[in-house]
């Protein structure tokens, strides 16, 4: 297996070393280039931006989502079963072209002259069509997210704040919260970097991310695979430096929660407690 | 189901319970509770005065649970009256109606009434000490500091000392079960309930768990116990109610039930557990 396993790698690296048609030289030259770089800030900025709305505007669905009031929960239920139903790709293209629909939104107080105008066509420029877009389809990805996390917290745990006479926020805070990141924060995570992906589908919009950029370089001199390595490269690099902060930020939450944590235990007692 | 308590005139009790002599008092009337089409308690009335024990005791599903969880609100009654420390648990009785209150004030009512689970409950992402600060810390609102010297001498009082840092995952079932009774004591309770405290420990913890009870019974705490733990029944309750099938079957003095029961329920299930 061992044997197999290094014949194919060294294959490949034998290809990708001797095929002249990788240029490698290209990829170094425009690895960072200027406009490349341009592209990777704005994917970053962009990324995280709708993650960050997405997030927020995603707990609030997840707190509707689980609210007494019917209605409510149908509302929240519907907006997350539509966004994840339907393709990003579709969701961005349709922000674009909003103002075929609403042409107009005037905002101000009803029956008054008070309030003004907004042309949607004029509004809706590709970068904001790609926030809007991205935002409220990872929101109602998020809103699951956090809706299983609060699940996740057993019953008793609850019963146990209530019985405390914890307020319904403190017990969000302290006690709901934080038993439910153990499992929000790698699915976030997880989030995080499919959402960094995703971000290269803002492209057809002629948003100037990461992939534009490369598509605008090689449209030019007919280098594309050159420049699409460039591409994948800067978003490999991406995703694995959030690799680690994320493992640090799970092991932080996982306290006391499972065997081989940092417990601080004191050595003289180590050995009685082993012994339930 | 959940229409609120109808007011029920009690056929013996005096009609004007003085709401500031109740402490650590427990009265309920006629309490009525169903799940859907399942009563899980049916007419069940409870006298307890400030310093008794009552243990409750009856085969799985007499209802047991449900009562206790009705006397610190966890679960409504949907009938009936329920009084503890002299108030009206979640109710508020005004000129004209009766009227439940917000859920505000029935978090304040619950910090007088102390509640122990079955499966300890304690927050796993505390340390032991963290736990028993909680509530004098998140509820109460006191400082860090006096809350944690507070925590370290109740955890001092249920054997606990030199505990105070570990995480609930690294102490033994009798030990959180210990944690949680410091945890319900810190926020200075008149009435404490216990929920089968000893049922998910290993028969060699229990007796560390009853110890503690047994302490705190002897400095007078009002104790609602619902136990399959008949040695303690016997030892340390002062009154006893056998249930089943959410009613009352026998309700009386705890060495009298155990020793000449007179209902042959009672016996049948004495027999069984003794």
């Amino acid at each position: 297996m061992w044997v197999l396993c290094v014949l194919v790698f060294l294959a490949i690296a034998y290809s990708l070393v001797t095929n002249p048609r990788y240029e490698w030289d290209v990829v170094a030259e425009y690895f960072t280039a200027e406009t490349v770089i341009d592209g990777v800030l704005l994917t970053i900025m962009l990324t995280f931006v709708t993650m960050f709305l997405g997030t927020v505007l995603g707990i609030l669905i997840a707190v509707l989502r689980s609210s007494p009031v019917m209605p409510v929960r149908v509302l929240a239920g519907s907006y997350i079963s539509f966004f994840r139903g339907t393709p990003v790709l579709v969701q961005l293209i349709f922000w674009f072209n909003v103002a075929a629909l609403y042409p107009d939104i005037s905002i101000g107080i009803p029956f008054t002259d008070i309030g003004s105008e907004v042309d949607v066509n004029a509004l809706m420029t590709p970068i904001v069509a790609a926030t809007v877009g991205l935002t409220l389809n990872q929101a109602a990805y998020m809103a699951e997210i956090v809706r299983g996390g609060f699940n996740s917290v057993p019953k008793g745990q609850l019963e146990s704040a209530d019985a405390l006479g914890m307020s319904e926020w403190t017990k969000l805070r302290k006690v709901i919260i934080p038993q439910s990141m153990p499992t929000v924060i790698p699915a976030t995570g997880n989030q995080l970097i499919g959402q960094f992906k995703e971000t290269s589908l803002v492209s057809v919009l002629g948003v100037a991310d990461l992939l534009q950029s490369v598509q605008l370089i090689y449209s030019r001199t007919y280098e594309t695979i050159p420049l699409l390595i460039v591409a994948a490269l800067w978003y490999l690099l991406m995703t694995l430096a959030l690799g680690y902060p994320q493992s640090l930020i799970e092991k932080h939450y996982s306290k006391g929660t499972r065997a081989g944590t940092p417990v601080p235990l004191d050595p003289a007692l180590a050995g009685a407690e082993e012994g339930r | 189901m959940n229409e609120p308590a109808t007011r029920q005139q009690p056929t013996s009790e005096p009609s004007q319970v003085a709401t500031a002599d109740g402490h650590g008092t427990v009265y309920g009337r006629q309490l009525v509770k169903s799940f859907g089409h399942r009563t899980v308690l049916q007419d069940v009335d409870l006298d307890i005065e400030s310093g008794e024990i009552c243990c409750l005791i009856g085969p799985s599903g007499s209802g047991k649970s449900t009562l206790l969880r009705c006397v610190n609100g966890l679960e409504k009654v949907d009938s009936g009256i329920l009084r503890v420390n002299g108030e009206d648990l979640g109710y508020e009785e005004t000129d004209t109606q009766y009227r439940p209150l917000s859920k505000k004030q029935v978090a304040a009512q619950r910090t007088q009434i102390g509640m122990v689970f079955q499966h300890f409950n304690l927050f796993p992402n505390m340390t032991a000490l963290n736990n028993v600060m909680s509530g004098l810390v998140l509820v109460k609102r006191v400082r860090k500091q006096a809350a944690a010297e507070q925590a370290r001498s109740l955890l001092a009082q249920v054997g606990l000392d030199g505990h105070e840092n570990h995480y609930p995952s690294a102490l033994s079932g009798g030990q959180q079960q210990r944690v949680a009774i410091a945890r319900a004591l810190a926020m200075d309770p008149s009435v404490m309930l216990f929920d089968e405290p000893t049922s998910a420990l290993d028969p060699e913890l229990v007796g560390e768990v009853l110890g503690v009870m047994q302490q705190l019974a002897e400095k007078g705490m009002t104790m609602l116990v619902a136990t399959h733990e008949m040695g303690f029944a016997r030892e340390v309750a002062d009154s006893l109610m056998f249930m089943c099938a959410g009613r009352t079957v026998e309700y009386g003095d705890a060495r009298e039930v155990l020793s000449n029961p007179r209902e042959q329920r009672t016996q049948q299930f004495l027999e069984k557990v003794l």
